[in-house]
């Protein structure tokens, strides 16, 4: 570990020998007082740095002058281990890089293998069960990212909230998939368990009732007062550093840039979704503060909850019962080739590069993760901010730390 | 744009380094080629890759303004080079451009795109630890997710796995 070597020591001494006398009588004396900059370990085990994961501070007295992450507690190999596994048998590790959306990088992945085998057809209904899906976790991804949020800035009621809804959705995926958090359920081909009866309906009245819900949610946490306080003008990302630093997802979106890959590279059904108007995307406007601040990445979370509802209302509205799976062998091989696959994960943009000779194997597997390069903004982000103001800024980066690991 | 015009577009704007445009092409039973799927790459001399992604980034009608990924690739232990690949992302234009350039495995060195892209930072930081692949230039040449004191580098076909770290058994 490098530590900071200070230039001296702090010294207490009188500025000059000479003191002066007060009108009282009394001699004062001048002190100069030296100070360093102090080094503050926050982690490996912090509660708010979502992991295990350190940021190496430094601060002077109460302003922070430095930081810098230090990554890797939580590294698995997963690149390497998809290089020593069969397609198919990467899919469980997929489910272990962004733990709290599994089912969005089940979809990144199998859609990177599908790039490679454009033969293969993905029914319609295997589309639409992965929409669902795909939403229903953003919206359970979201509700961790309002409720850790709140929990981080000392807010505790709204964490308990967000975990009683995030508990249906985790009951509806236990219900199609008999998994709570790691799913596997999105496959090469589509998905591997038709919806069971009664499902459907399910997922709509939580709809309804979530719907309902997020109204008090908006009104407990995000326009409580002390919230606005703690959060609006502080860790402000501009435009150009948000560009700079290629932020994605409600990152690049709280600084006001209106890109969704779910509707300007659209894949699987989002085009036709887009087109048809069914959602929308939130932008921060600097409603509170200044744009791109704190309070504005959270807003676009919580409006894009919302959005997500509206996506899965869609679905429902076309879902046709058929196939669930496209023919696929039992061991999968890949034709050769290689290409990049991104999609829009709850943390941004989710990128697979993965190349094929023709066999069981592949040659490499690059996971691009979100969380990664949001990340990388804290070391210009944080100087010149308040201890206090650490915690907020880190925790409205909204990482994950398996995925910055992975 | 596509994949074809925003090639033409860099040829017309005369960036040197252009090797080639490699497109996914169906498989030829005569000449026993496979063929090869997936997404098209635009091949650079590495020398120039740091220019064309300025040229990349600056060209209005380009306008790739996000740098989303840079990795390295070890095709097999057979073959003399690694593949560095880039992904850039046009948030004006909507369009995706993914560059590939080769280094050779005796000397594998190339210009870092930290002054270009500040988000090539981290990633070059895991390159440079994986694949052992020096980026000139780079303002924080340290690991990134293995330790400071990890030997050899774990993307490398031709890397052995370690039988032990500190006093651990890695058997």
């Amino acid at each position: 570990m490098t530590t900071h070597a200070p230039d001296h020591q702090p010294t207490i001494r009188p500025a000059s020998d000479e003191a002066r006398i007060l009108p009282s009588g009394e001699r004062e004396f001048f002190f100069d007082v030296a100070t360093t900059d102090l080094e503050i370990n926050m982690g490996p085990q912090h509660p708010a740095t979502h992991g295990v994961m350190r940021v190496l501070l430094r601060a002077d007295g109460e302003l922070v002058t430095g930081a810098q992450p230090h990554l890797g507690y939580l590294h698995r190999c997963a690149e390497k281990i998809g290089e020593n596994v069969e397609w198919l048998q990467y899919l469980p590790y997929t489910d272990r890089y962004d733990y709290l959306s599994a089912m969005n990088n089940n979809l990144g992945y199998s859609l990177a293998v599908e790039l490679l085998m454009p033969a293969l057809e993905i029914p319609r209904r295997a589309t639409v069960i992965r929409t669902i899906c795909a939403e229903l976790n953003r919206v359970a991804s979201h509700l961790i990212a309002f409720g850790t949020y709140g929990l981080d800035i000392g807010a505790f009621t709204p964490f308990f909230y967000a975990f009683r809804e995030r508990e249906w959705i985790q009951a509806l995926f236990e219900k199609i998939c008999g998994a709570r958090l790691t799913y596997s359920y999105i496959r090469i081909g589509g998905v591997f368990n038709d919806a069971p009866p009664g499902w459907l309906r399910e997922v709509e009245s939580f709809c309804d009732v979530f719907e309902e819900k997020w109204r008090e949610y908006y009104d407990l946490l995000v326009e409580n007062h002390i919230f606005v306080q703690r959060t609006a003008n502080v860790g402000v990302i501009p435009r150009e550093m948000a560009v700079d630093f290629g932020l994605t997802g409600p990152m690049l979106r709280g600084s006001g840039i209106d890109f969704d890959l779910r509707r300007d590279l659209p894949y699987m059904a989002y085009g036709e979704i887009a087109s048809a108007g069914a959602f929308e995307i939130p932008l921060g406007r600097g409603e509170k503060g200044t744009l791109g601040d704190c309070w504005d990445r959270l807003y676009v979370r919580m409006v894009e909850m919302l959005e997500a509802i509206k996506i899965v209302r869609w679905c429902l509205g076309v879902i046709e019962p058929g196939p669930i799976i496209g023919e696929v062998p039992k061991v999968i091989k890949v034709p050769p080739g290689e290409g990049y696959v991104g999609i829009e994960n709850p943390r941004g943009e989710l990128g697979h590069y993965v190349h094929s000779d023709g066999g069981k194997v592949a040659i490499r597997c690059r996971v691009r993760g979100p969380s990664f390069t949001n990340l990388a903004v804290l070391e210009d982000l944080m100087p010149g901010t308040l201890l206090a103001d650490s915690v907020a800024i880190i925790g409205s980066v909204d990482i994950v730390v398996g995925e910055t690991d992975r | 744009m596509d994949f074809q015009a925003i090639v033409d577009r860099l040829r017309a704007a005369s960036v040197p380094g252009i090797v080639e445009a490699d497109e996914p092409r169906p498989a030829d039973k005569e000449s026993k080629d496979k063929g090869r799927s997936g997404r098209p790459f635009l091949v650079v001399e590495p020398g120039a890759l740091v220019d064309l992604l300025r040229v990349c980034r600056d060209d209005p009608r380009l306008a790739f303004e996000l740098l989303i990924d840079i990795t390295a690739s070890d095709p097999g232990v057979e073959d003399p080079n690694f593949w560095i690949l880039v992904e850039l992302l046009s948030i004006t234009h909507r369009q995706r451009l993914a560059i590939k350039a080769l280094i050779t495995k005796e000397n594998p060195t190339i210009a870092s795109a930290t002054a270009v892209y500040r988000a090539a930072q981290w990633h070059e930081r895991e390159c440079m630890e994986m694949f052992g692949i020096t980026f000139e230039g780079h303002p924080d040449p340290r690991n990134i997710l293995l330790p400071d004191d990890w030997v050899g580098h774990p993307l490398r076909k031709d890397y052995e796995f370690p039988v032990e770290y500190h006093g651990i058994s890695c058997e």
